[in-house]
């Protein structure tokens, strides 16, 4: 075992018989970084289930296990390097040929996700990573009723607000703002402050002369080349709050590495002239109530056209998008015909279990495209997933071939994100 | 043998630098846009080409000398430049455009815990030669859209090796005057480099506007960027020079690279400043007749406007910069987005010849018209 800043790892082969090991060593580290007793217990079933899971799907093979103090949560990462023949056992429901020659469905990954706050499946190069985060116990805010105030004299922005402010901000996203529209993480002000603090997450605060809160705008950078954000939220009547934030973040991201910018939760103040409208996506709650989500984005940098990869059912949706976008594309069309392929299909998941929402993107497209995304599907609604959905780079010809596997199934194309992964990515929905 | 990480060989300033993505060739960008024509407005070029006595030199450009090295310290024309300013030729050191001098000034300067003070919208390269050098940038917002000439003072410390003062400023056109200037230089007080970069120079005409060539005699902190590209039509042929005390400016060529700047550039630039002037009366007047027209759409559009001195004026336009510059482009006009200058929603355009501006306009107004 070693200890590097704040993570702990340790090396083992995949065997059943080292299971106690793990749970050791995950119980040991989360409770030395502070993580509650309940919480802890969390985190080694979890870890419990995918070191057992890889005890019979890939048993014997080599795995690292990380165990890191990510400031809001500790994350446990699996890894190892699988060849590409072994690459389906990081399917959300895999299915291995017993002894019998009938198929065993492994529903191991998903039976771990259930108890985390997020889990991820990627894969870097030839390794393969199985995330679990649970994020610390914080307290949760209730929604009051408050009115709007008003401002006095002019409005400063504040960068890199101070942890009184962010919480004081987070209560009143949650005040005056339905649920579906308030980041998750704002419900728990401590967390946020620790996302801040731990450069996960962005924030700037708008307030007046008497240093009375008007608004705020927050953001993160999901990928190396984009940036999504939340807001604006304005807490206060008078004009330009909104405009302001939205001045100040595009001062704050447009010299920087990213090419787009995209809302992850838009309000109704956002100011449409700052941005162009990707559409609408629609996110079943609780309830089984749909909320129309609107989807905004802007490039930071000029766009010098390009060529992408569509599968040719997908063509007329992205002609329509292109074109209302004003962006320069030569769609090439791509199918299978024929081709070898490898045997089985691999997705790499993100599942976010409190909004039952779940998002893969492929990494192998095999002769099974179409009975594996149908498995997934299944077993993620048997888990009473509600929002499912499929993002396709349309940088790569075999991501984009399986444009028609995804409609066979029930998926439909909502909404096109330029520059969005290596190339524009469209997003699949489970309709 | 190991594997070649290679990321762990690269200091963490250069790993979280974006490398800066330059546009395509215009004939992709014609291709990729739709359009048989491409009046490019979005770097500042002359459009009315260099002054005669260069296109003489361009054409007449011997074969036999490509095969041989050029002067390594352009050694005409750094005497040409000397006789022009009136000051011996080893205050001069050319660079391979205006960029390389400034990385050589950088270089030569500032060591590690160091820092510079420029203004945060202004001429990127200062700041992106600093961070990805690892020193740090410090950098004064605009006040008015000038440069702040307390806050560049207030910020100044022990490490502060350079101050870059970009007079006037691309892309807002504002200046200081003779007096602000003196004024910041007293107070600097010799304490730290100031560089004055005067690559816009000759599209001034104001009285007050200080000249640096004047400056540095009595304030030996001082040195000047001037280039060729931007009124004498260089910008292909990449020539700039700095000027300064013939001290600092062997300090500097200790980190500049000599043999940099090619022979057909050095007799160009000797050629261009043959001139008699009257090339950069017609630039100036044509840059004139733009802003008239220019400026007198964005007056009955109501639309905000920064226009200056320079080649260059900006506007505030009621859509996401990058979007505008897609709609442009399919009707055959380049502008520059200042979403990377830290001006969201502004475009920057080129003053050209009044064909041009029409056209522009027109396709300013169609975009505004169908949005």
């Amino acid at each position: 075992m070693e200890t590097a800043n704040r993570s702990i790892s340790l090396r083992l082969f995949a065997d059943s018989s080292l299971i106690p090991l793990v749970q050791g060593a995950i119980e040991q580290a989360a409770s030395v970084f502070g993580m509650s007793h309940q919480r802890v217990l969390k985190l080694v079933m979890a870890g419990e289930e995918i070191i057992s899971y890889l005890a019979q799907t890939a048993h014997g093979g080599e795995v690292q296990i990380t165990i890191t103090h990510g400031g809001w949560c500790v994350i446990v990462d699996f890894s190892f390097e699988a060849a590409p023949s072994d690459l389906w056992i990081i399917n959300l429901a895999a299915q291995k040929k017993a002894n019998s020659g009938q198929e065993v469905e492994h529903l191991g990954l998903l039976l771990a996700s259930r108890m985390m706050d997020r889990f991820t499946v990627r894969l870097k190069g030839r390794k393969v990573h199985l995330e679990l985060r649970l994020d610390y116990e914080y307290l949760v805010l209730q929604p009051k009723l408050v009115r709007p105030k008003m401002l006095r004299g002019p409005l400063t922005i504040v960068d890199n607000p101070e942890p009184a402010l962010i919480k004081e901000a987070c209560a009143a996203v949650v005040n005056q703002y339905p649920p579906y529209l308030v980041h998750t993480a704002f419900f728990t002000p401590g967390k946020t402050v620790d996302m801040v603090a731990g450069g996960y997450l962005d924030m700037i605060v708008a307030v007046d002369e008497q240093g009375q809160l008007a608004g705020m705008l927050s953001w993160r950078a999901p990928s190396q080349n984009s940036i999504s954000f939340s807001g604006p939220y304005i807490f206060a009547e008078g004009d330009d709050v909104a405009r302001k934030l939205e001045m100040h973040l595009l001062k704050r991201v447009g010299r920087g590495n990213a090419e787009s910018l995209f809302s992850d939760l838009a309000t109704a103040q956002l100011v449409s002239e700052n941005f162009e409208s990707l559409g609408q996506i629609e996110f079943l709650q609780e309830d089984e109530q749909s909320i129309q989500m609107a989807v905004w984005f802007r490039l930071l940098r000029d766009d010098a056209g390009g060529a992408v990869w569509a599968h040719h059912d997908i063509v007329e949706f992205l002609e329509k998008k292109y074109s209302d976008l004003c962006l320069m594309r030569t769609i090439r069309q791509v199918d299978a015909a024929g081709e070898s392929l490898p045997e089985r299909s691999v997705f790499s998941t993100r599942l976010r279990p409190e909004l039952k929402e779940a998002t893969f993107v492929p990494m192998v497209v095999g002769v099974d495209v179409s009975e594996s995304i149908a498995r997934q599907v299944a077993a993620l609604r048997e888990d009473d997933y509600r929002n499912i959905f499929f993002h396709i780079d349309l940088a790569s010809g075999w991501q984009a071939a399986m444009g028609g596997a995804l409609l066979e199934n029930g998926f439909v194309p909502r909404i096109l994100l330029p520059k969005g992964g290596k190339s524009d990515v469209v997003v699949f929905q489970y309709a | 043998m190991r594997n070649l990480d290679f990321q762990k060989l690269v200091p963490a300033y250069v790993q979280g630098f974006e490398s800066y993505q330059p546009s395509k060739p215009d004939p992709e960008l014609m291709k990729a846009y739709g359009v048989d024509h491409l009046h490019r407005l979005n770097n500042n070029e002359n459009a009315l080409g260099p002054p005669p006595e260069v296109s003489t030199i361009v054409e007449k450009f011997p074969v036999k000398n490509v095969p041989v090295y050029p002067s390594g310290d352009c050694f005409y024309l750094r005497q040409k430049l000397a006789a022009f300013y009136g000051k011996t030729p080893d205050r001069f050191l050319i660079g391979n455009g205006s960029c390389e001098v400034i990385s050589s000034v950088i270089k030569a300067f500032c060591e590690e815990g160091d820092n510079i003070i420029t203004a945060d919208q202004t001429f990127a390269v200062y700041e992106w030669v600093a961070e990805f050098s690892g020193f740090e940038a410090r950098l004064i917002p605009l006040k008015n859209n000038r440069f702040d000439h307390r806050a560049m003072l207030d910020a100044m410390d022990e490490n502060t090796k350079i101050l870059f003062v970009c007079n006037p400023n691309n892309p807002t056109g504002t200046y200081w005057d003779t007096e602000t200037m003196e004024a910041f230089l007293d107070e600097v007080d010799n304490r730290a480099i100031v560089v004055i970069d005067e690559a816009y120079f000759e599209y001034v005409e104001k009285e007050d506007y200080p000249d640096g060539m004047t400056l540095m005699e009595r304030y030996p902190n001082v040195i000047v960027f001037r280039t060729f590209s931007k009124m004498y039509a260089l910008a292909a042929l990449r020539i700039g020079y700095l000027c300064g005390t013939a001290d600092i400016v062997e300090l500097v060529s200790r980190a500049h690279i000599v043999y940099s700047v090619n022979t057909l550039a050095q007799e160009a630039a000797v050629a261009a400043l043959s001139n008699d002037g009257t090339f950069i009366r017609e630039t100036l007047d044509m840059v004139g007749e733009a802003k008239k027209l220019l400026c007198g759409l964005f007056e009955e559009r109501k639309l905000e406007y920064v226009c200056n001195e320079g080649n260059y004026l900006m506007v505030k336009v009621p859509l996401p910069d990058t979007l505008m510059y897609r709609m442009l482009m399919r009707k055959g006009i380049m502008v520059r987005t200042m979403t990377t200058f830290r001006f969201p929603n502004w475009i920057r355009v080129s003053l050209v010849q009044r064909p041009v501006m029409e056209a522009f306009c027109k396709a300013f107004v169609e975009v505004l018209d169908n949005r």
